[in-house]
């Protein structure tokens, strides 16, 4: 397929305004502002069926709708380039290698919602993007396409970015709003929902980075145009970052829905040593397990809902036959631990009950029953107050259930068999 | 930096006019901290707190809660191992421990010459160089442990 979202990374210097305007860029923009009203851009996202790309795939038409409607001033646009979930690496590209799409893409959506002020918060992880991006905002001010009555229009908008500073739950756009506020990041209730009382209780659009990407294709060619791409009820051009065990590890675009056996096999390059697969996450850390048998799958939101795991973040994790499961759901479960914030109890008591259970079972110290305490434990985790806990439990409880024989194994040999000695 | 030269960098800051609300510098204020300090201490956490209009301890609860913040001394390069899933399953770990031997130092600690703080990282989205290791802002992808002295040297370990 027609390169999209990556069309502009390989040129040379991508990440200047001089090489992004002259392969077109900053149009999308003038046509939103001269020639549609932010009712009109609305209705041409809508009209995409473009999902949110961060993991929860909301239809950004519709939280652009709700911002708009609110009439409460001032109104923030913030783009959430907090990419933490494990293994996940797609936003990274753009915010290095195509800044200006990522600014171009707020642009258009503070334009349509009426958001005065923009932040971008970017995880503390990422320091060269850090001086990328604020380069690239500077090249926007000074071609007036940042600041005051841009393109000569009503329209004006300041944009800055905000670093976190290693913390997973501020990808959570509540957490994500403390912490631009200055705060612990931790979630907050929802309703009320951002777009209506975000950022200092005002109304707050959060984007993730890939979201906005696909924003300016969406305004230049037409919503019509984007939902014929990919998967009729979740279109578009999807970025996938596949990692672990394939032989060419890397962020691959490709239609919404492709085949998870396709990504892996034709893209990727198939397994590391031409072993055999064992084992994928399909979207992060937090997606439930597939088997071999599995792969078939089309790689978009509702297939994989069916399939009982999802999309998130859409990181393709790859294990091949000599890994071991039991020592991956604990190291996953470690770093849900760690990133717990601590607010709510399911997540935070949950989380640790299932390092200190899974890390026995790996040290051989485990017992059958302790498998049923795991699947119980992860229950509970259903009931935590957002959606770390909620998932956090996903890639234990679901490899306990398709991987019980070696959960078995380790509980039997009092050993990890795949350790040596 | 001084004390009073940090408190000036506040005060710049603040003029920069990006958020409608002083809360919001603080963690711009500690990024700065944590880049001119070795460690965020109690009289920096104040300074922030009087030029902010906030309590010292909101200022120290939020040093405190994210990772990347050094309220203990650091050394001037900090080494971050990551052995999240792709990098653990390139063999991440193996990098890990080997820099704890060439070091001498477990992760969390610092060389006694000021010079290392080797860190356990979670994922830093390097996924594609697994497994992939930083010394401060620079990136090592593919590391394989002979390479590890080099990268050392390179940042002026003696051996």
């Amino acid at each position: 397929m027609e390169k999209l979202l990556l069309r502009n990374v390989d040129k040379e210097n991508s990440h200047t305004i001089e090489v992004y305007l002259r392969s077109g860029g900053y149009q999308a923009l003038r046509k939103a502002l001269k020639e549609m009203s932010p009712e009109d851009v609305i209705e041409e996202v809508k009209e995409s069926g473009l999902r949110g790309r961060g993991g929860a795939g909301f239809p950004t038409g519709l939280k652009w709708e709700f911002a708009a409607a609110d009439v409460k001033e001032p109104k923030f646009f913030v783009c959430n380039a907090d990419e933490g979930e494990p293994c996940t690496f797609k936003d990274r590209v753009i915010i290095e290698k195509d800044p200006h799409a990522l600014i171009e893409g707020m642009l258009i959506g503070a334009y349509a919602t009426g958001c005065r002020y923009g932040y971008i918060y970017l995880r503390g992880e990422y320091p060269i993007g850090k001086r990328i991006l604020e380069r690239a905002i500077a090249e926007a001010y000074e071609k007036g396409f940042l600041g005051e009555n841009i393109l000569g229009t009503d329209f004006s908008f300041d944009l800055y970015v905000h670093s976190g500073a290693g913390a997973y739950i501020c990808g959570e756009e509540t957490a994500l709003i403390d912490s631009l506020e200055g705060r612990r990041g931790e979630p907050r209730i929802k309703p009320p929902f951002p777009v209506n009382a975000g950022y200092l209780w005002q109304p707050t659009v959060v984007n993730n980075v890939e979201t906005l990407a696909n924003i300016p294709l969406i305004v230049e060619r037409g919503g019509k145009w984007y939902s014929g791409i990919g998967s009729p009820d979740c279109p578009g051009p999807k970025l996938y970052a596949v990692s672990g065990k394939v032989k060419k590890p890397g962020v691959y675009e490709l239609p919404m829905g492709t085949p998870l056996s396709e990504i892996i096999y034709e893209h990727a390059g198939g397994i590391v040593g031409d072993r055999k697969l064992k084992a994928v996450f399909p979207g992060g850390a937090s997606s439930s397990v597939l088997t071999p048998e599995e792969i078939d799958v089309p790689m978009d939101f509702p297939s994989l809902a069916k399939a009982g795991t999802m999309l998130g973040s859409g990181a393709v994790m790859v294990l091949d036959e000599t890994d071991c499961i039991v020592k991956t759901a604990l190291r996953l479960i470690e770093f849900f631990r760690h990133e717990s914030c601590g607010k709510c109890v399911p997540c935070r008591e949950g989380t640790d009950w299932l390092v200190r259970i899974v890390r026995r079972i790996e040290e051989g110290q485990g017992t059958e029953s302790d498998l049923d305490v795991i699947l119980s434990v992860s229950e509970t985790m259903e009931n935590s107050f957002c959606g770390l806990g909620m998932a956090a439990h996903n890639p234990v409880a679901s490899t306990v259930k398709k991987f019980r024989e070696e959960f078995l194994r380790h509980i039997k040999l009092g050993r990890c068999p795949f350790r040596s000695g | 930096m001084t004390l009073e030269e940090f408190r000036e960098e506040v005060r710049k800051l603040k003029r920069s006019n990006r958020y409608p609300a002083d809360r919001s510098y603080i963690l711009p204020a500690l990024w700065i901290a944590e880049k001119s300090f070795p460690a965020i201490t109690h009289d920096i956490m104040k300074v922030i707190a009087e030029e902010l209009g906030v309590r010292p301890v909101e200022v120290e609860e939020v040093a405190e809660f994210y990772a990347m913040f050094h309220t203990k001394p650091k050394g001037k390069y900090i080494i971050r191992v990551c052995t999240n899933l792709s990098c653990m399953l390139n063999k991440g770990e193996e990098l890990l421990a080997r820099f704890s031997d060439l070091l001498g130092i477990s992760p969390g600690e610092t060389t006694d010459d000021g010079l290392f703080t080797l860190e356990v990282s979670e994922c830093m989205g390097l996924c594609d160089g697994a497994p992939a290791v930083t010394v401060n802002e620079e990136r090592f992808l593919k590391v394989t442990p002979e390479q590890v002295p080099e990268i050392l040297k390179k940042f002026g370990w003696k051996g």
